[in-house]
């Protein structure tokens, strides 16, 4: 599904990226995920949803949190998605575990602020604490991973993008989505895909220096 | 094209598969069994569709059934019409409506049509006086 679409791609920003993309699908990398078409929906789900995880888990920090964004966009691809033809199902989903990701990220934000509210946000001296997350009891998410520590600067440079941004980044670099799932899955038009991903790769290039 | 992004892309694509690839047994555990509920709720989701349709259909064929038994002793306790009174009206509406049937009449009658017709309006018209 991924490499037809790249040829479209028009703006001198996206060329750079875009070529990129294009030079990842055309050669596979050793390693990454196989992704073959799947016509049953557990198919589908079986072939991504590992990789959805470490999408959610990189955006929410919290495994639990990732599970259940996971889970909650399964349940609804299974129910409301399941009659549509196989290859619109993977913009469909990602669309929808991005949703539930926004979701999630908005709910612990009135967490916090609830807590704080509750003068769970202070400490004894009155200093305000840093904002509320739930602790991650799970081990480390690459503790079998040789290259645990460039996933994780990875990951947080990837966090600390804008959402629209991150989003982009994901959809396209990580996940391989063409342009027009991609745009599909962050309803948005493909030329703001592009300019998101520009600036995305602009942001990181700047703080993965040592990956040159 | 920079190579610093082509470069990054790579590695970002890469690590992210690999993660993917390794992720923690018990998570994939539980990822598996979340597929299997999520596809086994579609289905049973599916089914209460189909069983609420398939609900109607007793309730429908009742009043159905209720239906057909009604007119069906509605039918027999119509009062029959005296025999022959049908016949008859309809007999005489025909003599009055339909011109005479051209096999059993008389050639002659229709020889001397306009004959016959003057003497009938004489006869309504003396039958007045």
């Amino acid at each position: 599904m991924m490499e037809s679409k790249h040829a479209a791609d028009g703006d001198t920003d996206g060329n750079t990226v875009n070529a990129a993309v294009g030079a990842l699908t055309a050669a596979p990398l050793e390693g990454a995920v196989e992704r073959v078409s799947a016509t049953s929906l557990n198919a589908f789900l079986a072939q991504i949803e590992h990789r959805a995880f470490r999408l959610a888990e990189m955006q929410l920090r919290q495994r639990e949190d990732a599970m259940d964004a996971v889970q909650d966009a399964m349940l609804r691809l299974a129910q409301h998605y399941r009659d549509k033809p196989p290859e619109e199902w993977a913009p469909l989903f990602w669309g929808i575990l991005r949703r539930r990701i926004v979701d999630l990220q908005r709910r612990r934000k009135v967490r916090s602020i609830v807590v704080g509210w509750l003068g769970g946000g202070q400490d004894g001296n009155g200093d305000e604490l840093p904002v509320w997350d739930p602790a991650d009891q799970g081990p480390g998410p690459l503790d079998q991973l040789g290259d645990a520590q460039a996933y994780a600067a990875m990951s947080v440079a990837v966090r600390k993008l804008p959402r629209r941004q991150r989003e982009a980044f994901m959809f396209r670099i990580l996940e391989g989505l063409d342009v027009a799932d991609t745009a599909r899955a962050m309803h948005c038009s493909q030329g703001s895909v592009k300019t998101h991903l520009s600036r995305a790769m602009q942001h990181l290039r700047d703080q993965l220096e040592d990956w040159r | 094209m920079s190579a610093h992004d082509t470069h990054l892309a790579q590695r970002a694509h890469e690590l992210y598969g690999k993660a993917a690839e390794r992720l923690d047994p018990a998570v994939g555990t539980r990822l598996q069994a979340a597929r299997l509920r999520a596809l086994t709720a579609a289905h049973a989701g599916e089914r209460r569709h189909f069983g609420s349709g398939a609900r109607w259909l007793i309730p429908s064929g009742a009043c159905a059934a209720v239906v057909l038994a009604a007119v069906t002793l509605w039918q027999p306790m119509q009062p029959p019409l005296p025999a022959g009174t049908a016949g008859t009206a309809q007999g005489s509406d025909l003599d009055n409506e339909l011109p005479p049937d051209a096999a059993q009449t008389d050639p002659v009658l229709y020889q001397n049509l306009d004959f016959y017709g003057w003497l009938a309006s004489t006869d309504q018209t003396a039958g007045r006086h």
